[in-house]
């Protein structure tokens, strides 16, 4: 739930790309170009992506590589999107724990 | 108007690319396709091309050199693009089914190869749907490719070698790591693999950089234990481990509590055999292998013919016997398309033979280590869920048992687990364990349990896409 910014042996010192806001649920938080919507989020210390339809429990990223659909949120409007496949872009609307509505 | 092609490689990880670069390089008129934007699959994933680095490891070398020779072989590349679909036309030819922004919906296909890799076994135990429970597969992309880290203070669990790589990187991203738990009994066993262990220089030497900073940390690596819950409300507050007796039950009295904010669950990994399952390619089960796969001859065609399966998805077995597997399906595919003579073929085949062998003794190694114990399913409660997408929990599977479902395919029906937004690849390890384990007295086998059927689309996919799908010629 951090960026990593020292650098050592197995995970030397990375460049970012540029930085970008996006909003999750209207809050502005700092994100940089590469990263993911799941990766920007954990980094700002959101943890609950989205709620499971029956009992209502927080869910968040399980698997991390599109498989398991448990990290999925409502990016610019477009309902359950995978945050840990779809890259930041500048301006993003992300909306967690949207119910769809029919 | 759709185009054709003499073959379509589903999946650009080592074995899709070594197999592109062989196929089209004999002249096969080939179409690679893939999800991510960049070729190179998990394995070989890179860095976001935003991002800037001065230093390559040496895998991160050998996927770079890789890529750009995938990228340079004269084929199509449709990336950013899922295959929801594969239908099989009267003549023989494929219908690959396609959603990708930038891709057409269908391309035609006169051969498949289908290297789709693996993904983390997912091992249900109870609070492992609690936000701060991710894989081992999840925590190393998000540390390696995003210098993020999901947690702060982490206990890992699961079975493998795999477990020292997740370790080492968390505690040189300076999390805390308060344990590693390898499940299984491994040292008793071990003894025997000494001298396959000694041929394998490479990984040793990685194994031995990992122990090193394990070492360094003072992280206790504690064989024979098991998360048994993680527990919280909004997320993982803490995390519960016991010994494990050697069927893989935790053993009473011995709970030890932490509290974490992160739990790495990594036991092992599973074939991702969606699409060959769709078009009902044979299957067998083989737990060492990660569970059910594609029967295949030696040139790595299913029982369909021109449908070739390779790499991890038709049995985990490493990036390297990956690459190997794809040169082989590429060269038979290339024969059986004209463009290379029976003769050249066998010779390829020969020459990659000792190498293959070498990692399918590897292979057999890790799994009489490290397959994932059955009796992992006795950590499970009634209330558990088990399928994270319906929600359905242990007590309305065995409910459904005591109904009468005896297959995984009876107790989807009853339940609805596996037919939620991950098509069962979440559940369908344990719903299949737990079946097997209630009717064990019956004589009911996990190959009698079966898997889960797929059907298109493979992926949830917006009904108005769907609405506009019906091919034109």
């Amino acid at each position: 739930m951090f960026r990593i910014n020292k650098t050592s042996d197995m995970l030397p010192a990375i460049q970012r790309g540029k930085p970008v806001t996006i909003s999750v649920d209207g809050t502005p938080i700092e994100a940089y170009q590469g990263e993911t919507v799941a990766a920007a989020m954990l980094a700002a210390g959101i943890r609950t992506f989205h709620k499971s339809h029956k009992h209502q429990q927080p869910r968040s990223l399980y698997c991390g590589m599109g498989v398991c659909y448990e990290c999925l949120v409502t990016i610019n409007g477009v309902h359950a999107q995978r945050a840990c496949i779809t890259p930041v872009e500048e301006g993003m609307q992300i909306e967690t724990c949207k119910e769809l509505e029919l | 108007m759709i185009e054709s092609y003499e073959l379509a490689v589903i999946g650009a990880g080592p074995a899709g690319m070594e197999a592109t670069i062989s196929a089209a390089g004999f002249g096969v008129r080939t179409v690679l396709i893939d999800n991510y934007p960049q070729p190179g699959g998990q394995y070989f994933m890179r860095i976001p091309s935003a991002f800037k680095v001065d230093y390559e490891n040496k895998t991160e070398t050998a996927g770079r050199k890789l890529i750009n020779h995938v990228l340079k072989v004269p084929s199509l590349k449709i990336l950013n693009c899922l295959v929801w679909g594969l239908f099989q036309e009267d003549n023989g030819s494929w219908l690959v089914a396609l959603y990708g922004e930038n891709a057409p919906k269908y391309i035609r296909a006169k051969n498949l190869i289908l290297s789709t890799g693996s993904y983390d076994t997912p091992i249900a135990f109870p609070g492992w749907t609690l936000p701060g429970v991710v894989t081992s597969g999840g925590t190393l992309v998000l540390l390696k490719n995003q210098r993020v880290t999901p947690g702060k203070r982490a206990l890992i669990s699961g079975t493998g070698p795999l477990l020292f790589s997740v370790a080492a990187h968390l505690i040189e991203a300076g999390v805390e790591v308060i344990a590693l738990c390898e499940a299984n009994h491994i040292l008793p066993r071990g003894i025997k693999h000494a001298f396959t262990m000694l041929k394998q220089w490479d990984r040793l030497t990685e194994g031995a950089k990992y122990m090193k900073t394990i070492l360094g940390a003072k992280t206790p690596y504690k064989v024979g234990w098991s998360i048994v819950e993680a527990r919280g409300h909004e997320a993982v507050e803490q995390a519960a481990i016991a010994k494990m007796d050697k069927s893989g039950r935790p053993i009473l009295g011995t709970e030890q509590v932490f509290d974490v904010d992160l739990v790495v669950s990594g036991f092992t990994l599973t074939p991702n055999t969606g699409l060959p399952r769709m078009i009902d390619c044979e299957m067998t089960y083989q737990a060492g292998k990660g569970g059910w796969i594609p029967v295949r001859d030696a040139d790595c065609q299913t029982s369909i013919p021109g449908v070739y399966v390779i790499g991890d998805g038709a049995g985990v077995g490493g990036a390297e016997n990956a690459r190997l597997e794809g040169k082989i399906a590429g060269a038979s595919v290339a024969k059986n398309t004209g463009h290379l003579s029976p003769s050249r073929e066998k010779q390829i085949r020969a020459e990659i033979q000792p190498g293959l062998h070498q990692q399918q003794r590897f292979g057999a190694l890790l799994s009489d280590l490290f397959t994932p114990s059955v009796g992992l399913v006795s950590l499970l409660k009634d209330d558990t869920i088990i399928c994270r997408c319906e929600e359905i929990t242990l007590g309305e599977i065995k409910e459904a048992i005591r109904m009468g479902a005896r297959s995984i395919g009876e107790v989807k029906m009853l339940t609805r687990t596996g037919m939620g937004n991950c098509q069962g690849r979440m559940c369908e390890h344990t719903v299949a364990a737990i079946i097997a384990h209630e009717l064990a007295g019956e004589g009911v086998t996990r190959e009698e349990v079966g898997y889960y059927s797929i059907r298109p689309p493979l992926h949830p996919l917006p009904q108005s896409f769907l609405a506009d799908a019906v091919p034109e010629e």
